[in-house]
């Protein structure tokens, strides 16, 4: 044995017990989604389901598909809306001189520390008053804004590395500041767009809390209804799993890809990676 | 035109364009900071004001001012003290055990960062933390189910009786704390693998010349290096935790007993389900002032670390 192998044969079984220990709760879920209800608590367990039994995806998708349907919507109308706010306001922040600038960040960055919780009354009886409740545009609105702050944060870091002479070319140019965001800003910051439309389109996927109190009936996105397969009484463990399987689709895809950008992500650019 | 009245019309039409420039400005930054005053500051104010009021969800036109008797009430409601020192414990250890065993793995990945098996493996152990909090908490429900519950079988393979895991109200609380900290542990090492990146190589040739041990160059290079960006993370992690709230939904709702009840669930069960929205507000009020002054204080210690 080389003096290389053996330096990472020992780092290698470390990491494969790490990523047992991380990946395996998981894929237990997953193989629960192929198994009958019988097989799911099976002693000793069934290690390997029938992965023809689909049943449960077809139970599951066939009550709760208008629910699945809400969550997309919602999160996509909340992505598109908090990019929009929040890539001018990221852009005006890094290139506009003005008094206050500093302070306007700062208070963006704290208004993350706000806990949903407190929002939860006042923003209940709002939307209450304008007979939203139970509406997706109630929670639109809500996830979009509760993601500025992070977006705007994020946003910044990237703006900030668009080189100044190409800001100050346009500027001599002609160009407006809007036509500089547009033509200049945007295209170059292309990538971290993607990253903080991803991130935001995944805090809006898994949120809970907001939709619980906002949405009864028609408006309920698919943790509510992943939630609500708890009972007192009983735990529907075949739905569960086939529902936290296609529940966790969007976020693996998106680790998988954004691997790279996840520390300066969930950092909002404080660190870089 | 004459001469005269260019030079007047000249300034008039500058100031023209400074003021439609500095309106469009003003529109980039405008939308989004109205938003923000709409979803975080009116919330804000109004549940303080909430919060010094009895107040009942269903019967809001007859709200009483009780100036802090709502606060007063908190600290002497012994689930609500309860629910202080849970988060306060859970907070505490999971943050640990996310840096111990984040610190283990960051350099277990860090052995391995040029191979493509370790950035394979990587990526796959990253993805818990961005799972929604709710298929977590499932997850390890149905783990941790104590007659059919993979969890106990095994154990019962090894020779151990089968767990409470979440019955148990002297285990319910290490459990929630054990989900918590699976799920954020790949955070800390992704952190610290950043940081461990960082250290110029020429720093461990040296130490290797100089025969320093692991532990010295752990204790002299590595923790050094990376304290700055543990601290973020530190900060990041308690915010997060003080505002957890769905992992404890799904899987214990704050029982057996007291024993997991953590402050947002208790501010939760105040609004929507006894609809005692002062009491509620006032419990979401102290969650965000010791968000905010834990905050101070670790930014504060980050800074005079830094400057160090």
């Amino acid at each position: 044995m080389t003096r290389r192998t053996r330096s990472t044969i020992l780092p290698l079984i470390g990491a494969l017990i790490i990523t047992l220990i991380f990946v395996a709760p998981m894929v237990w879920m997953f193989l629960a989604s192929f198994k009958t209800v019988s097989g799911i608590f099976s002693i000793p367990p069934q290690w390997v389901p029938d992965f023809t039994y689909t049943d449960n995806y077809v139970t599951m998708l066939k009550d709760d598909w208008p629910y699945l349907l809400n969550s997309v919507i919602v999160t996509v109308g909340a992505t598109i809306l908090c990019v929009v706010l929040a890539l001018p306001a990221a852009f005006g922040l890094t290139n506009f001189r003005f008094r206050g600038r500093n302070f306007l960040a700062d208070w963006i960055l704290s208004t993350r520390m706000m806990p949903p919780i407190a929002a939860g009354v006042p923003l209940y009886m709002v939307f209450n008053g304008f007979g939203m409740l139970d509406s997706i545009w109630a929670l639109i609105i809500v996830y979009a804004g509760f993601n500025i702050p992070f977006a705007v944060w994020v946003a910044m870091s990237f703006f900030r590395r668009v080189p100044r002479e190409l800001i100050e070319a346009a500027q001599l140019e002609g160009c407006s500041w809007t036509q500089t965001f547009l033509k200049v800003a945007l295209p170059v910051s292309k990538s971290g767009i993607a990253t903080v439309a991803t991130f935001v389109f995944i805090f809006a996927w898994n949120e809970l809390l907001m939709a619980l109190f906002l949405t009864t009936r028609a408006a309920k996105t698919f943790p509510v209804v992943i939630s609500s397969y708890v009972t007192t009484g009983n735990t529907f463990w075949e739905l569960v799993a086939a529902a936290s399987v296609i529940q966790a689709i969007p976020p693996i895809i998106f680790t998988l890809i954004m691997q790279r950008h996840i520390v300066s992500g969930l950092t909002m650019g404080a660190v870089k990676d | 035109m004459s001469a005269s009245e260019t030079a007047i019309a000249r300034p008039a039409s500058r100031r023209l364009a400074r003021s439609k420039e500095r309106m469009e400005r003003l529109m980039f930054l405008v939308p989004a900071g109205v938003y923000l005053v709409a979803l975080t500051i009116f919330p804000f104010v109004y549940s303080v004001y909430l919060s010094l009021h009895q107040a009942k969800l269903t019967k809001l036109h007859r709200m009483r001012f009780i100036g802090f008797d709502n606060y007063a009430e908190l600290f002497t409601d012994s689930l609500f003290l309860d629910a202080c020192r849970n988060i306060a414990v859970l907070t505490v250890s999971s943050i640990t055990v996310e840096i111990l065993i984040g610190f283990f793995a960051a350099k277990v990945f860090f052995s391995l960062r040029e191979t493509r098996v370790g950035a394979v493996l990587r990526s796959a152990s990253i993805v818990p933390m961005m799972i929604t909090p709710i298929c977590i908490g499932l997850i390890f429900s149905y783990i941790f189910n104590p007659n059919l519950g993979i969890a106990n079988f095994l154990l019962g393979e090894i020779g151990i009786s089968p767990l409470g895991w979440f019955s148990d109200p002297s285990l319910a609380l290490a459990t929630v704390i054990l989900i918590n900290s699976w799920q954020w542990t790949p955070f800390m090492m992704l952190l610290m693998l950043a940081g461990l990146m960082s250290i110029p190589a020429e720093q461990y040739e040296a130490a290797e010349i100089e025969g320093a041990k692991w532990y010295h160059i752990a204790a002299w290079i590595e923790i050094p290096a990376i304290r700055g960006i543990v601290l973020v993370g530190i900060i990041l992690r308690v915010i997060d935790n003080l505002r957890l709230f769905d992992i404890v939904y799904v899987t214990t709702r704050g029982g057996p007993g007291s024993s997991t009840e953590i402050v947002t669930f208790f501010a939760y069960k105040q609004d929507f389900q006894y609809f005692q929205v002062g009491y509620g507000s006032a419990a979401a009020v102290v969650i965000l002032f010791a968000s905010v002054i834990i905050t101070a204080i670790t930014v504060k210690y980050l800074r005079s670390a830094e400057d160090d």
